[in-house]
This record gives C-alpha cells, sequence and structure tokens, in this order.
C-alpha cells in the first residue's frame, strides 16, 4: 500500500499511466481493473515501451498540466489557509496536492470516453449499418469462425485450402470485431466466392450482433474454453453466446469441434461434429504426429484423402479433417484439397517449431487457453527428447475459474512428465504448483521473477535433444 | 548464495576474446542459473585488476569506454586470508568494500592467464577454481611441453624441432640446417606458447624458413617447427571432468588442404574461410566446423580415445580442448595441442553434445568445488624440530 502510493509520485508517473491506457487499447474497463491492481507504478513498464505516438503524447501532457493545475490550486489554498490561520484549509491543501496523480489517472479516461461516444462510436456505426447492406448481398459464401480458441488457425487453413480453387478473402490477422468486419467488408470487390469471417466474442450477445451483420451461410465452432470472464459473468453464458450461430446458419450447417469436454453439453445431434477420429461420415485413420508434421487418412466410403500438414499434434487432426470436408463440400478437388493442406505449417507463436543448438522449441506462446494447453501438452508427452522443458506464466482472463483452470492445468502439466517445469511469477503460480503437487509431479520447478530476461537467454537453457514447450504469454497489463 | 568471481582480459593477444568468453558464456549462464552471486573481475591490457558490476555490460568495451573506466575505476586488491577475498575502495570515505569469493571462474586466454600463472595465484590463495590446474595449463599452453608428454606416453605426434630465441640468434646456421636435415617440408612454424593461431605460419620452401621463425619468435621466447600433415583433416574435441572426464562430440573445422584458421578467420570472418557453411545443422557455432566430424567410425573413435588420453596424460582437470591432426590418405592420426581454455567454451559443442550453457558452465563450478575437496584431504603441515636447531 505504501509502495503503491510512493510510486504515484514517481517522474514517470503520467508515462506509466498513458502507457496502461496503450496496453489495454484505451480501453476503459481493463484499464481501471489494471490500475487497481498495481503494487508498485514504478515497475509497469517491463515488456515494452512507452509508444510515442501523437494521441499519447497529448494525453500525457493533458495529464502532465492537470495534475500541475491540481497542485497548483492545492498551493493556493494552502497559502489562503497559512494567512487565515485556517489548519483546515492547509490541511486541504495538502491532501489535495497529494490526491492529484490518483485524480488525474481517472481524469484522464474523460476525453478518451468522449471522445469514444461523440466521434468514434458514430463513426463505427455508420460502418457497421453500410457493412450490413455489403454482406447481405455478396453472392459468395459465407463462413463464420467462432469459438473461444483457434479461430485464427481455422480461418488460415479455410483460406490455404479453399485458395486453391477459389476466390478467397478473409478478415485479416485477428480482426475479428464488428468494426473489423465493416472494414473488411468495404475492401470486398464482389468476385468472391467465399468469405471467411472470424467473430471474436467478448461480451453477451456479440455474436448475434455479429450474425445479424455478416449473414454466414455455414458456421465452425473451433472450441470452447473459459475466456473473456472478465465480460461474460459465467462460462455457460459465454458458451449459449457461442452456440446461438445456430439460428442464423441452421444447425446443420454448424461444424462443431467436439473433442473438449466443455462443449459436449451444447451439442445437437444436427450439428457436424469433428474430432480427432471423425468428422460427419468421414473417418480418421493412420493418425502420425511428430515434431514437424501431422499426417492422417480421410475416409468415406471409397472417398480417401492423405492429409499432411505442418501444424503439429494430434488435436490438429480434427481441425484439418472439418477444413478437408467443409472444402470438399464446397466443390474443392480432392486433389487440391491434398496439396493445400500439405502448403499448411505452424502458425507464429502457435505450437510452431524452432531448432536452436541442435534442440526443439515449440513455440505456443499465443495459446491462452485451458484446452490448448492440454493439447500442447499431450504433444510434448507424446514426443521424444532427451529432456523435456515446460515453461508457462499461466492463464489470463479466467474470472472466476482462475484457481480451477490453473489447478487443473498444474495436473496436466503433472502428467505430460516434463523434467523441468519453469513457471513466471504472478498471481497463478500457486494454483499451478499445488495442481502440480497434487498430481504427484516430481521434476525440477523453477520460478523465475522476470519472464522477458528467461524468453531472451533460453539460447543457454536448451541443448541436443532436448524439447521446450512454451505456452502463453503474460503482458504488462495482466500482472 | 555462492559467490563466483569471472575473470578475463589480461595481458594477453586473445584480451578481446577472452572478453566476449567471459560475458557471453560464462557470466550469462552462471546468472541464469540463479544458484550463484556473480562478480566480473577485468584484467586490463597493462595488468590492473578491477572489479565491478558495469564490467558485465559488452557496451562499455564495444564502444571504448572501458579505457575511461580503468582510469577512473579503483584497482582491486586481492586478500588471502584462508581464501579469496576481494577488496576496493568505495571512493567514499575512505571506506573499503569486500567480497568474500568461494569459486573463481578463469576466463583468460592466452599469456598470464591460460598459461597456468593465474592459477598458480588462485591456488596460492585456496579458493576452488574452474579448469586445468596450474601444472597442466602451464603443459597445456606450452606446445613442446604438451608433445614431449604425449610422446612419453606413446601417443604420436607430427616430427618437430624446438629451441628458445636465445638459441637461434646464436646459432642461427645450425638450428635451420637441423631442421632441414630432420623434417619433410612442408612445415608449420608456431611460437610455442600462444593460441588462437598468432604467429603461426605454414612454409612450403627452404627460403621461407627463417621468416617465418622470426614472426613466431616476434612472439615468444621459444618456437616450435613441425611436419605438416598433409591430406589434412583436423579435429578437435571438447573434454570435461576430473578423474572421469567425458568428451563432447568429435568437430571438424571445414578448411581448403592447404589452409588452416588463423585469428582472423577463427573470430572476425565468422570462420567463412574454406568454404564452411555459417550456421546449419552441421556447423559450429563459428560456422567452419561439422559436429559430429565427418569420420568413419573407427576412425572417430580412435580420435575421441586419443583426446582422452592426452588429456589424462598432461594430467587435464576441469575442462580443456584437445585437437588433433588426420592424414585424410593414410588415416594416420596425431596429437596437435591442447587448448585449456577454449573460446566461448566451445559451448556450441556442448549443446550439440546435449549439455547446454547453464548445465556446462553449472558443472565445471561442481569438478572445481569437487577437487579442491580432494586437495583438502591432503596434509599440508609436516612438524619437525628443524627450527629448534637454530
Amino acid at each position: 500500500m505504501i509502495r503503491r502510493l510512493a510510486s504515484q509520485y514517481g517522474i514517470n508517473y503520467a508515462t506509466t499511466i498513458v502507457y496502461m491506457l496503450q496496453s489495454t487499447e484505451y480501453q476503459v474497463r481493463p484499464y481501471l481493473a489494471w490500475y487497481r491492481r498495481v503494487d508498485n507504478f514504478g515497475k509497469v513498464m517491463k515488456r515494452r515501451k512507452f509508444a510515442k505516438t501523437m494521441a499519447a503524447r497529448i494525453l500525457r501532457a493533458g495529464m502532465v498540466c492537470g495534475m500541475l493545475f491540481q497542485i497548483g490550486l492545492a498551493i493556493l489554498l494552502f497559502l489562503f489557509g497559512s494567512s487565515k490561520d485556517e489548519l483546515v484549509l492547509q490541511a486541504l491543501g495538502i491532501l489535495i496536492a497529494l490526491a492529484s496523480p490518483q485524480v488525474w489517472a481517472r481524469m484522464i479516461i474523460i476525453p478518451l470516453w468522449a471522445g469514444k461516444k461523440l466521434i468514434t462510436e458514430p463513426k463505427h456505426q455508420k460502418q457497421i449499418k453500410a457493412s450490413e447492406r455489403i454482406f447481405r448481398d455478396h453472392p459468395g459464401v459465407k463462413i463464420a469462425v467462432l469459438g473461444s480458441y483457434g479461430k485464427t488457425t481455422m480461418k488460415e487453413l479455410l483460406v490455404t485450402v479453399l485458395s486453391e480453387e477459389k476466390v478467397v478473402a478473409a478478415t485479416p490477422a485477428n480482426k475479428n470485431v464488428a468494426i473489423s468486419h465493416a472494414i473488411f467488408a468495404s475492401k470486398l470487390k464482389g468476385d468472391e466466392e467465399v468469405l471467411v469471417i472470424e467473430y471474436g466474442e467478448g461480451a453477451p450477445g456479440d455474436i448475434d450482433r455479429f450474425a445479424s451483420i455478416t449473414h454466414p451461410d455455414l458456421a465452425v465452432i473451433t472450441g470452447l474454453a473459459p475466456a473473456h470472464l472478465d465480460q461474460y459473468p459465467t462460462f455457460e453464458a459465454a458458451a449459449q453466446d457461442i452456440f446461438s450461430i445456430d439460428q442464423f446458419v441452421g444447425p446443420k450447417e454448424v461444424f462443431v469441434n467436439s473433442e473438449p469436454e466443455a462443449v459436449k453439453p451444447y451439442l445437437r445431434d444436427e450439428f457436424v461434429k469433428y474430432n480427432s477420429s471423425s468428422i460427419g461420415d468421414w473417418q480418421v485413420s493412420d493418425v502420425s504426429a511428430s515434431i514437424t508434421a501431422t499426417s492422417f487418412s480421410l475416409n468415406n466410403g471409397k472417398d480417401t484423402l492423405k492429409i499432411q500438414s505442418g501444424l503439429l499434434g494430434e488435436h490438429q487432426v480434427g481441425p484439418l479433417a472439418a477444413v478437408a470436408v467443409i472444402a470438399h463440400k464446397l466443390g474443392v478437388s480432392k486433389k487440391a484439397i491434398e496439396i493445400g493442406l500439405a502448403k499448411t505449417t505452424a502458425f507464429e507463436h502457435r505450437l510452431q517449431p524452432r531448432q536452436l543448438h541442435g534442440g526443439w522449441i515449440l513455440d505456443d506462446t499465443y495459446n491462452g487457453n485451458i484446452e490448448g494447453i492440454r493439447a500442447g501438452l499431450k504433444l510434448l508427452s507424446n514426443l521424444k527428447a532427451k529432456r523435456k522443458i515446460y515453461v508457462t506464466p499461466g492463464l489470463v482472463d479466467q474470472g472466476v475459474e482462475t484457481e480451477r483452470v490453473h489447478q487443473e492445468m498444474g495436473q496436466a502439466i503433472a502428467q505430460a512428465q516434463p523434467d523441468v517445469v519453469v513457471l513466471m511469477q504472478n498471481s497463478v503460480t500457486g494454483y499451478i504448483k499445488a495442481g502440480m503437487e497434487r498430481a504427484g509431479f516430481n521434476g525440477e520447478i523453477r520460478i523465475e521473477e522476470d519472464p522477458l530476461e528467461f524468453y531472451t537467454n533460453i539460447e543457454h537453457f536448451i541443448a541436443a535433444g532436448d524439447i521446450v514447450l512454451m505456452q502463453n504469454d503474460w503482458t504488462d497489463n495482466y500482472n | 548464495m555462492k559467490t563466483i568471481a569471472v575473470i578475463f582480459g589480461g595481458k594477453s593477444t586473445e584480451h578481446d576474446v577472452s572478453i566476449i568468453t567471459a560475458l557471453a558464456s560464462v557470466i550469462k549462464p552462471l546468472e541464469l542459473t540463479k544458484q550463484f552471486r556473480v562478480e566480473a573481475i577485468y584484467i586490463a591490457k597493462d595488468g590492473s585488476w578491477y572489479w565491478d558490476d558495469r564490467l558485465k555490460d559488452i557496451s562499455l568495451y564495444r564502444s571504448d569506454e572501458i579505457n575511461d573506466f580503468v582510469q577512473k575505476a579503483p584497482k582491486v586488491h586481492l586478500l588471502f586470508d584462508e581464501g579469496l577475498t576481494l577488496v576496493k575502495s568505495s571512493q567514499f570515505a575512505g571506506r573499503k568494500q569486500y567480497k568474500r569469493i568461494d569459486v573463481v571462474f578463469p576466463a583468460m586466454h592466452g599469456t598470464h592467464g591460460e598459461d597456468g600463472e593465474l592459477m598458480g595465484v588462485l591456488q596460492m590463495a585456496s579458493v576452488p577454481y574452474v579448469g586445468c590446474d596450474m601444472a597442466s595449463s602451464a603443459v597445456a599452453m606450452d606446445k613442446v611441453l604438451s608433445k614431449l608428454i604425449a610422446q612419453s606416453q606413446g601417443l604420436a605426434t607430427p616430427k618437430f624441432v624446438h629451441f628458445k630465441r636465445s638459441e637461434y640468434s646464436r646459432n642461427m646456421t645450425e638450428t635451420l640446417e637441423r631442421i632441414n636435415k630432420e623434417l619433410t617440408y612442408p612445415l608449420f612454424v608456431k611460437p610455442a606458447h600462444l593460441g588462437s593461431s598468432i604467429g603461426i605460419t605454414k612454409v612450403k620452401t627452404k627460403d621461407e624458413l627463417n621468416n617465418a621463425i622470426e614472426v613466431a619468435l616476434h612472439y615468444d621466447d621459444k618456437a616450435l617447427v613441425e611436419e605438416s600433415v598433409e591430406n589434412l583433416v583436423e579435429v578437435t574435441l571438447p573434454i570435461m571432468g576430473n578423474e572421469e572426464p567425458i568428451p563432447a562430440l568429435l568437430e571438424q573445422p571445414l578448411l581448403k588442404s592447404d589452409e588452416f584458421f588463423d585469428f582472423d578467420t577463427k573470430y572476425m570472418q565468422g570462420g567463412k574461410k574454406g568454404g564452411g557453411k555459417k550456421g546449419g545443422s552441421e556447423s559450429g557455432a563459428q560456422g567452419y566446423s561439422k559436429i559430429p566430424a565427418d569420420l568413419p567410425k573407427d576412425l572417430y573413435d580412435k580420435a575421441v580415445e586419443l583426446g582422452l588420453s592426452v588429456y589424462k596424460a598432461v594430467g587435464c582437470e576441469g575442462f580443456a580442448r584437445i585437437d588433433m591432426l588426420i592424414n585424410g590418405k593414410t588415416k594416420e592420426l596425431f596429437f596437435n595441442e591442447i587448448n585449456p581454455m577454449p573460446g566461448s567454451l566451445y559451448s556450441h559443442n556442448w549443446n550439440k553434445a546435449g549439455v547446454s550453457n547453464v548445465q556446462l558452465v553449472t558443472k565445471l563450478v561442481e569438478y572445481a568445488e569437487a577437487r579442491f575437496r580432494d586437495q583438502q584431504k591432503m596434509a599440508t603441515a609436516f612438524t619437525t624440530n628443524y627450527l629448534k636447531q637454530f
């Protein structure tokens, strides 16, 4: 408490506050939640630096001016109190001066809020409304990709395979909210045969809103796991939101990853369910997963597809099979499907293999959910290595599920039996350790105070025969 | 937490290489273990000792700020009080700063560091230290002595002639005649004590010999002239351990048949000479070697055996690198030289052998402590009545 108070009077306080706003993408609620959590404002900026954009500079200058103005007023009040021998006024002056950092950390939100309400939101609403007409009139097949995880991978897989024989457009990177959809729509030429649209649900009602505007013909639900629980009241609420997509496309046009346990209560018979053993009438066989590739066969009567992909892990079999069947359904030839899937490689920071000093690093630092964690650990468990090292800071955005999820994670880590587990010191470390201990983990545990130092020096920890699996990342705004 | 002093720099032609070894391959991995507090001790080119945390930062040396530093910083003193303590003036009210050292990690190359001098000081201080001891370092760094010891154990070396500078000055003609009589060209002329291929010349005719010897004797007071191994396949073997040494992988520098690796090739060009690929799964850290060496299994095994035999014969402990020469046609294998402090600890090779940098430095500290414990068991005092007679 004292450290928090004292650190508010540091010379870089205003920069820190604007950095926090930048890191939370100028979203008021996450910023305020982080602001309340900070123990020492002098140690907030670790992973990144303050980006000196025009907006950031104006905000910082505004904050500094505001604080100075408040301190000036406080001094005047103090001097006035002194001249009148009014102790109360003097004390009030001191109090007002001391409160200036706290006051302006909140006051800074006002221009943001006003700008958002008065300028950004009306402009976005207009763009979104216009996009609804574009999507409605577009002749292409519109595929919605949604779920708690695996969306970007699924989208990229669909684009890679369908592009072999179709004109395809997709929402870029992880731009997956309504305004991103609107910007995407504004750039369409109209000759696209397939549109792949990623839905990034973040709050109740999001899926309904996205689908009403983009008019999907087909949907792929990639998985379900606790996520964004800071916005959704419960996990069930998030799940119901995601599965509400069937009202727009019809249940027979919903492809669902049925592998995760969490999905099972929401499955309907009409859905096309996919997992590592089947998809609809297609059966998976001859699965082989190594550190550089995954391969399997897909059979439906006389139809056979030989699938090979650079995506790693048996958990990728289901999504790869789903993409193959969707492409087949949309008229892509079997040969093109095989060629397209053979071109797929691990996406950046998603179980992406990299060789170093003769060892392998599996970079899965964009993996932020328990199902993805389990999948990576299963792969680690199945691979042969002289020494297995597992690195994680834990998961963010787990809300009320935080303790349970991390204890489960600890148990999953113990079951994968790595030789060394490297945890990053933060609020969930204890839960992971407890889960590991409960599951009888008897390897070495290292707790790192500074994750960045560990990541940048990984070359000193790895040697030939080692496999290092690094899962998820923990940026400053989650500290 | 144990305190480890890493000593680097030094009055040596390999001063700069030593800084890289210390900062990149020793201090950083030691700190990453989180088991040790690391103190950096820098020996300047004039031989003065400095101790400061700022010495761990490579930018200090890259920007030449080091020259300002050594002018302003207090020099460090060594206190031998049943162990080693660093002492320096704090430059504040005459107070002194003390730091007890648990283990020393010398990261010195070449003269006054790798040749046993530093080890002698550490031995006197009664502090555990990493690497070969004083005697084996001195032998290892003397190409003549190490070859003589190897020969005494029946281990093959190329035929050679050796002489001191004074002897050559007095009897130049006789020495040249002796070389021409006993050895067959082409020859290599080498300073006896220097590493990193400094001062080495390949001589193909009699006319070039005197010049090459003068180059060697410019750097050293003892020179070695030896027959070149033709159809050369050069291999090197990093080894660590005390009583039961463990080999890393036999490494094969990639070079043309008539070339050898000079200082520039090794450290300045990233080893591009000789057609070596930079990076890639087959190459070493500097991109000029094949790991493991591309040799028939029986020859590979023989080379490893020879390396281990030399390591033991010379009495190496901790770690060292043994260089060997192979005639590619006749498959003859020769011991060439020992490097008791290989640049960057040859960690690229250990990495490929399955030992990470952190594991490597941790192991080396363990070997140092194990040797020290053994030495402590020895009696160092003997009571006599001798003094009472006076």
